[in-house]
């Protein structure tokens, strides 16, 4: 356990600024895709296995927790992704572009990217489930 | 602590840091295509099993899932071994640890793919 504690305090005291914040949300993004995905094979797998309960899963889906999970879900997909573009490019292509001012930059540039694609996604999800789960907009 | 084959070891995580790269940038069309189609333009309120059976009726959005499930599933288990490799130090854990997420990515793997070539069977 003082192995967990060591970890899990440098996670929180390192004080790295743009890359601590990059590498840390790219760790939480990522396990909380592989999480979802896990249980999403699964669910879908139904469809084959035992269909008549698909539709139950789906229902999960539409409730409202899990509408402002999704929220976030497409928010992890879209900052782990474009972040690990940045760090595969970096890593194959563009080493020089570890430099610290550079790599400092250019997580700023991944987390405006990121919103940038993020927020209308948002917009459409939130106005369907005001839509279907509250009848707001005509629904 | 047990010796460790260094020479392999380090061979294998070559080749894991690698693919963590390479599957990221095919995950990018892949996953981000999914992730705008299924939540953004058409939404979780008009999926059910008619929806998947019509995507499924077309085979070149089953290979489409099918790579999705390949390579983001692959990616992310290897990364949930990366990140737990930060936290198990002693082989013998860790080579547990390797097994047990070996069994659960096959396992769920094999689910998906039966679903994708199965197709959406119909209710009883
Ligand atoms: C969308 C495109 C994606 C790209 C470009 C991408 C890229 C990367 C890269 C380059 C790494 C290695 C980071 C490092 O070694 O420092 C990584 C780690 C990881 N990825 Fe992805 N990935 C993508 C999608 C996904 C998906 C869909 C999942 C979940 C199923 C996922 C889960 C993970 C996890 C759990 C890690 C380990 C995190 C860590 O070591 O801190 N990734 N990703
Ligand atoms: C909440 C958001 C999501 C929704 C509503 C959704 C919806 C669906 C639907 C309806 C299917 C059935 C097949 C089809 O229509 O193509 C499916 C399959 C699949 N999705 Fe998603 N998806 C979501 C997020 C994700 C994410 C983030 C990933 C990967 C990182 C992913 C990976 C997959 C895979 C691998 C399959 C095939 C599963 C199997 O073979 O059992 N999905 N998804």
């Amino acid at each position: 356990m003082s192995r967990l504690k060591t970890a899990l305090g440098g996670y929180a005291g390192y004080q790295g600024r743009e890359g601590h914040l990059a590498f840390l949300l790219h760790r939480v993004t990522g396990l909380g895709t592989v999480l979802f995905l896990t249980i999403h094979i699964v669910d879908t797998a139904l469809v084959y296995f035992r269909p008549e309960l698909y539709m139950d899963a789906v229902a999960l889906y539409r409730s409202t927790l899990f509408g402002i999970g999704e929220v976030f879900l497409v928010f992890c997909v879209f900052y782990h992704g474009i972040n690990g573009l940045r760090i595969a490019a970096f890593d194959l292509f563009l080493k020089k572009n570890w430099q610290i001012q550079t790599a400092r930059s250019s997580v700023r540039w991944t987390l405006g990217l990121t919103l940038l694609l993020w927020l209308p996604a948002t917009v459409i999800m939130v106005r369907n489930l005001l839509i279907h789960n509250f009848g707001l907009f005509g629904g | 602590m047990s010796a460790v084959n260094l020479e392999k070891r380090r061979s294998f995580d070559q080749i894991a840091w690698n693919a963590m790269r390479y599957s990221g940038v095919l995950l990018i069309f892949l996953a981000f295509g999914h992730v705008l189609l299924q939540d953004v333009i058409v939404g979780v309120h008009r999926i059910d099993l008619d929806y998947v059976a019509m995507r499924w009726a077309n085979w070149g959005w089953r290979m489409y899932d099918l790579f999705l499930l390949a390579f983001a599933f692959a990616h992310g288990m290897n990364g949930v071994r990366q990140v737990l490799s930060d936290f198990v130090h002693q082989e013998r854990h860790m080579r547990a640890v390797n097994v047990a997420l070996l069994v659960v990515w096959l396992v769920v793997t094999l689910m998906g793919a039966a679903a994708i070539f199965g197709g959406v069977r119909p209710v009883q």
